[in-house]
């Protein structure tokens, strides 16, 4: 599969009477946006605002973060199965708006949920500090059930996201790259002397709040199966959790995965990328072992040399993590894992609920307890209400000049498992 | 009716399944719970669930529901391993189920019912 991605920059947004994209300049007509937002009459209202990097605006909490896309040429429309028809995706051309990004937020159950600081400490542990964000908060119609609010929630902002990607369809790329897959054979026969290598990516698949989408399908009900890579980049997989916003992908994350990019880098050069494999995260145990099974069968199957596998929570899905690298590396398969870590305050405690021998090459996304202090910011959009309640907050939380003391988990992407982040170790 | 039976402290899911399915409601700690279920792996009976499902920490949370099997056998090491991780995980967190209002626990209740919930299709599969 072949798939060219133009980029087009986005350096500011304003607001204006109608929605335009002008010299890389976003115009956005609220109203005209609120239309799109209120199709669904789950919702009542819907306010926007733009956060725009290094201003003292705090985001919360946050339930997903997308970016604009269109697709111009080739089968298919973006978000398949939820906003688009079925069509595979991952060929033709498609236009990205980069540097910017739609984040929905809303109080759908009465803790968790992420916070984005465009400044201060906290901005440096999100990526979405650094993206001018065009926020929408929705507020459902009185009585709703969460499922159905989450659901609003999650279709407003795809609806919207795509209406804005939409206004880039006439427009010139300022870059274009290509990214191509080959057929199995086509792959043998021109990189015969390269790694066979793959990406095992993981999807939260719990619940509530807790769940993935391919193609529209509830990510529980999938059993692991093969992507062309080039179709996450049309939409093919999005976000429908954000509990413990640390180390879940919101749909910005699946869009941009960057462990797929990094495979694309050296793809030819040092490693022959053959695909992408997707696989669950459920509750029910014999899930997991169905699921770790057929990973590993792929993988044999696919005479693979070796795979990167990312994991996406903490908890339940260590289980998942340990069970698909250890059956993969008995048939003979390299493994690195990616993960986060829950080590504790002091980082002293172990970091994972799950363990085996054969996880000797891990990559981790960082100590998910580590506390921060998020000074006072000018501005919230959102609200703090559910601040105290959020994962690893506490009633002690709001502290009496206004800052925050928090663990690192409440924070959108700040250990994220696919290595989506600006901060790294030496 | 599969053969497994649902340890659990949130009212809500003893509510949901009152007449439908094995229910075992003790209105103790989200620890406890999990000590429940270790005692249960011990006696010969199997994990079917996770006991850390859902992103919502341990103990964050004040509810937890585990699915075990009701039929005895010998001590399954897989079940062992998961629910003496899922025991030690737990310490590493602090208790806060005094600090909520009704509100808040009726989510955490309803989180903990989803997260449940999204077991039954396997679990009565066969």
């Amino acid at each position: 599969m072949r798939l060219e991605m133009g980029h087009i920059y986005i350096k500011e947004i304003q607001f204006a009477d109608t929605c335009k994209i002008e010299d890389g300049t976003l115009y956005v007509s609220a109203e005209e946006l609120k239309k799109v937002a209120l199709e669904d009459e789950k919702i009542k209202s819907v306010s926007f605002d733009i956060a725009r990097p290094g201003e003292s605006v705090r985001i919360t909490p946050v339930k997903d973060v997308i970016e604009p896309r269109v697709k111009v040429e080739g089968k298919g429309g973006v978000f398949p199965g939820v906003i688009s028809k079925v069509d595979t995706v991952g060929s033709g051309k498609t236009y990205a708006l980069k540097g910017m990004a739609v984040v929905t937020a809303g109080r759908i159950v009465g803790f968790q949920e992420g916070i984005i600081d465009m400044t201060g400490p906290g901005a440096d542990y999100t990526p979405f500090s650094k993206t001018l964000n065009l926020v929408m908060v929705c507020e459902p119609i009185d009585g709703i059930e969460p499922h159905d609010y989450e659901r609003a929630v999650r279709f407003a902002g795809f609806r919207v996201a795509t209406y804005i990607g939409e206004l880039a369809r006439d427009l010139t790329p300022d870059e274009t790259k290509v990214y191509e897959t080959c057929t199995i054979k086509e792959g043998l026969e021109k990189y015969p002397d390269l790694p066979r290598v793959a990406y095992v990516q993981m999807l939260q698949s719990q619940g509530l709040l807790h769940d993935t989408y391919v193609y529209g399908v509830d990510a529980k009900r999938i059993v692991p199966t093969i992507l062309s890579p080039t179709e996450i980049m049309d939409g093919a997989i999005v976000s429908g959790n954000c509990v413990s916003a640390c180390d879940k992908n919101p749909t910005y994350v699946h869009q941009n995965n960057p462990v797929v990019h990094d495979l694309f880098e050296e793809h030819g050069k040092t490693i022959n990328f053959v695909c992408q494999i997707i696989t669950n995260e459920n509750v029910y145990l014999a899930d997991k072992q169905r699921s770790s099974d057929w990973t590993a069968k792929l993988c044999k199957m696919l005479d693979l040399d070796g795979v990167i596998v990312s994991q996406e929570g903490f908890g339940n899905p260590d289980t998942d993590l340990i069970m698909n690298c250890k059956k993969i590396e008995a048939e003979g398969v390299k493994t690195v894992i990616i993960t986060d870590e829950y080590a504790g305050r002091d980082g002293k405690s172990q970091s994972l609920a799950d363990a085996d021998a054969a996880a000797d090459a891990v990559v981790t996304g960082g100590n998910a307890n580590e506390v921060i202090i998020l000074p006072k910011l000018d501005k919230v959009i959102g609200t703090l209400d559910y601040v105290t309640k959020i994962a690893g907050a506490s009633e002690e939380t709001l502290r009496e000049d206004g800052s925050l003391e928090v663990e690192l988990q409440v924070i959108t992407g700040a250990t994220n498992e696919t290595g989506f982040g600006k901060l790294s170790a030496r | 009716m599969a053969s497994y039976s649902i340890l659990t402290n949130n009212p809500l899911v003893a509510d949901k399944l009152k007449g439908k399915k094995t229910v075992e409601y003790v209105p103790v700690s989200y620890e406890e719970i999990l000590k429940m279920a270790r005692d249960r792996v011990y006696q010969g009976y199997k994990l079917l669930s996770h006991p850390l499902s859902g992103s919502v920490k341990p103990k964050e949370t004040p509810y937890k529901s585990i699915m075990v099997s009701t039929r005895k056998e010998e001590v399954e090491a897989q079940s062992v391993r998961i629910i003496e991780e899922a025991v030690m995980a737990c310490g590493k967190f602090t208790d806060r189920r005094d600090s909520y209002g009704p509100d808040v626990r009726k989510d955490f209740q309803m989180i903990d019912w989803t997260l449940l919930e999204s077991a039954f299709a396997s679990a009565d599969a066969w």
